[in-house]
């Protein structure tokens, strides 16, 4: 690979074992003691031995000020990249022999690893792997880690859907409804008359006074199109749109999913289904009803 | 009574292209010109003005673009293709009540190379009109071209009366079989065959290509005055001896899905009842239709709606000639929108007026009455021109 | 202890995710990364909750395992793959069995599990009866 994130990673891996600077405090008690009743272990091992928990390893040099790593510019590249989400994904410690009380630990950081870009189920990303050593005053190791994360970019969330409706006093139920899971017909409070779609006034009586009725989510398709040509905005091409004729006596448009295009058919049982577009607008769209 | 008061003295047009290289006001002044040009007129004679809510040249800049001074009236016809009946209407009232003498109808647009009707436009349902409302139950889901709010009205009429690709097929094989021979005609000498149309490419589903219009660039204008002083002028008058609107019950502008037979056009017999009663003519008494043919499927709908056929009979009246230049009823022997030009139907209307004087291109035997519709799918309006 | 008392399958141990235990294990492994204290951060960078962070993954698992091998036992490796979050709220339970286990040396498969699925999965070697 000759691209420029692996360019970099390599060059960092050539780096070699960088030094950090070492622990602020010496292996201690209060600290081990801490640690021990935060995680409710009860091993008296090692208070009694005179020796730090091994998974403490990385404990003692958390508060280390802090240089730059070479891991860091990899990070930092794969940001720029867009690749800004982050996960952990390994943890492997090796653990030479427990730290004892009063030694001081030194840690230092080899960049290992990049392998990308991969498809995962998190996005398109790059898996970042790095070892960390601490040595002890006589620069034995102690203990060793392996640490991989994901980098990965974020799937476009919140990207707005361009076909929205206009909503206004006499429609928003509905629209409010979808979000809710409810497919909502208008109905006029004084006659009973349901209506779709919906308006301020009832046509055979005229009141004003609207309410509204929930749907049972059945229909039947009385027409459609499969649209081929030219591209609409926010769909994948070829798509179906049909008229819905519910049980209730009314009609209403909406796109028919997860049904094979030759297999649609004026006449085909349908059930309604909430499939949200984008962060603000859900629509009811139909799929065949099981038969 | 508007009948017979009133007649169209002149037409005039652009060329007909894919890309005018001209603004929209300069193809509206120029088509005004000849319209007045051919009627004998001068920009002076004119004082009223009506065209489209949908064209871009307003009636004032149209009016100072030719010269043409004071106006005592202008008015423009609402939804898209429905309004082109609707102008001559409109001056023709005019005309008759007097509030004008001489009025010029037009439409001019750049529909190819500029604003193309076809492609999506989101914006239909960006603001809580009510047409931005009615655009909200049908945008969202991707409904959002004429071919496709067509397209579903098309699949419910072959799912009732057993109607076919090839019934469409046949109105777009008659229509370039027209053209074929109208020199002004886009598609002049360019003929296809119902194996070309079945082979065209899907637009939207059972639409095939060659079931939707041609896209156009250019302008048609034509002169309305009274019919006294329309046989003292350069040309032949044709009489307006029936105009009307229509819209029906629970219309909306191209998705009326909601009413409970999806295979007609309630307002196109909105339309014709009037034309008939108006003009006390029936069927047999028209030797020649300009039907509106955006898309092919309406052209069989509005047979059956004017009363040139029964219900669900019109694929048969096509498939048996019916609508060619020696049918029972021949339909835009210009072409059509299919064939001609997508002049929003103001083409149309000129060819009736040209069938009537005797100097269309492909001239009928005997023409004394044509019947022009506007738009289908939306409110839309209807012209009975006599010779006079 | 010799090698032979020690089960093939070590207890269960479910721990009560609370935020108390969050926070406490947070600090005393001197991480003090807001997502793992602070709720209103955590969730205004899309997590459900504060939740568990890797250092204390690693500790428990050591708990775990010791819990069952005893204060004689030493540990030498733990490698662990990390899976779904561990929210506060929820509770984590891990199991292990024994997979290998030759010359004093035992290597146990570990799962440390939560409502969302495997939370930390691995394996821990060690020497039943060593010098730390
Ligand atoms: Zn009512």
């Amino acid at each position: 690979m000759t691209d420029p994130l692996h360019e970099l990673a390599d060059k960092q891996a050539a780096l070699g074992e960088v030094r950090g600077a070492p622990a602020p405090d010496p292996v201690n008690a209060p600290m081990i003691r801490h640690w021990l009743a935060a995680m409710g272990d009860a091993n008296p091992v090692y208070l009694e031995q005179g020796v730090a928990p091994p998974a403490m390893a990385q404990v003692w040099t958390m508060d280390a000020p802090r240089d730059r790593s070479p891991v860091d510019d990899v990070l930092a590249a794969l940001d720029d990249a867009g690749y800004t989400g982050v996960v952990a994904t390994d943890c492997g410690q090796t653990y030479h022999r427990y730290a004892r009380l009063g030694e001081r630990l030194t840690p230092a950081t080899r960049f290992t690893d990049l392998a990308g870009p991969k498809r995962t189920a998190l996005g398109v990303g790059f898996f970042a792997t790095w070892n960390v050593t601490w040595y002890d005053e006589d620069h034995r190791p102690v203990a060793e880690m392996l640490f991989r994360v994901l980098k990965f970019r974020p799937p476009e969330v919140g990207k707005p859907y361009p076909l929205q409706p206009a909503v206004n006093q006499d429609t928003a139920f509905f629209w409010e409804g979808a979000k809710q899971g409810e497919l909502r017909i208008q109905r006029c409070a004084d006659c009973g008359a349901l209506r779709h779609p919906p308006g301020p006034m009832c046509p055979a009586c005229r009141s004003t006074a609207r309410t509204h009725a929930v749907a049972t989510g059945r229909g039947t398709l009385h027409s459609f199109v499969v649209h081929h040509h030219p591209p609409v905005p926010g769909r994948e091409l070829p798509f179906v749109v049909g008229v819905v004729e519910l049980p209730e006596g009314v009609r209403i448009v909406g796109n028919v999913v997860d049904c094979p295009i030759e297999k649609v058919e004026v006449g085909m049982p349908l059930r309604v289904t909430f499939r949200p577009m984008d962060d603000r607008l859900v629509l009811p769209l139909w799929t065949p009803e099981e038969a | 009574m508007l009948s017979g008061r009133a007649a169209i003295g002149g037409i005039g047009a652009t060329e007909f292209s894919k890309e005018s290289g001209r603004s929209e006001l300069r193809l509206a002044a120029e088509a005004v010109l000849a319209a007045l040009d051919d009627a004998g007129l001068s920009p002076a004679d004119v004082d009223g003005m009506v065209t489209y809510s949908q064209d871009t040249n307003q009636e004032i800049a149209v009016a100072r673009e030719t010269g043409v001074g004071d106006l005592t009236f202008f008015s423009r016809v609402e939804y898209g293709g429905g309004a082109a009946c609707g102008t001559v209407a409109h001056a023709a009232m005019a005309v008759a009540t007097g509030l004008a003498r001489t009025v010029v109808c037009y439409r001019a647009f750049n529909e190819r190379s500029g604003r193309r009707f076809g492609q999506p436009n989101a914006g239909l349902s960006g603001e809580p009109t009510s047409q931005g409302l009615e655009m909200s139950w049908h945008v969202p889901y991707g409904l959002i071209t004429p071919a496709a709010w067509v397209a579903m009205f098309a699949r419910r009429y072959m799912h009732v009366y057993g109607a076919t690709s090839e019934d469409f097929g046949r109105v777009a094989v008659t229509m370039r079989r027209h053209a074929a021979t109208n020199p002004a005609a886009w598609f002049h000498g360019r003929p296809i065959t119902l194996e070309e149309h079945q082979a065209s490419r899907w637009i939207a589903e059972p639409l095939h290509l060659l079931d939707c219009c041609q896209e156009s660039d250019g302008a048609v204008a034509l002169v309305v005055t009274s019919a006294e002083r329309a046989r003292d002028l350069r040309r032949p008058p044709a009489l307006i001896t029936a105009a009307a609107q229509g819209s029906g019950a629970g219309q909306m502008m191209m998705t009326s899905y909601y009413r409970d037979d999806m295979t007609g056009l309630p307002e196109m017999s909105v339309v014709a009842r009037q034309l008939w009663e108006m003009s006390g003519l029936s069927p047999s008494d028209v030797q020649a239709a300009i039907l509106y043919d955006h898309f092919t499927p309406f052209v069989l709908t509005q047979l059956e709606e004017l009363g040139f056929c029964g219900r669900g009979e019109a694929p048969g009246f096509v498939r048996d000639g019916g609508i060619a230049l020696d049918g029972a009823l021949p339909v835009n022997p210009h072409g059509g929108q299919l064939g001609e030009a997508y002049i929003h139907g103001m083409n149309g209307i000129a060819e009736a007026v040209r069938q009537l004087r005797g100097d269309a291109a492909n001239q009928l035997a005997g023409v004394t009455n044509v019947l022009v519709t506007a738009g289908t799918g939306v409110p839309t309006s209807g012209l009975i021109l006599s010779s006079g | 202890m010799t090698p032979e008392t020690l089960p093939e399958t070590l207890p269960e141990l479910a721990i009560d995710l609370t935020p108390t235990l969050i926070v406490s294990t947070a600090l005393a492994t001197r991480d003090f990364t807001p997502v793992h204290h602070d709720p209103a951060i955590a969730r205004a960078q899309g997590s459900k909750d504060i939740f568990l962070n890797i250092l204390t993954t690693m500790g428990l698992v050591e708990r775990f395992v010791t819990d069952w091998a005893g204060p004689r036992a030493v540990i030498e490796r733990v490698d662990v793959r990390l899976g779904v979050p561990a929210y506060a709220g929820d509770r984590l339970t891990f199991g292990g069995t024994v997979t290998s286990r030759a010359g004093g040396r035992v290597t146990v498969r570990v799962h440390g599990r939560v409502s969302l699925g495997d939370h930390a999965t691995g394996t821990v070697t060690l020497k039943e009866d060593g010098r730390c």
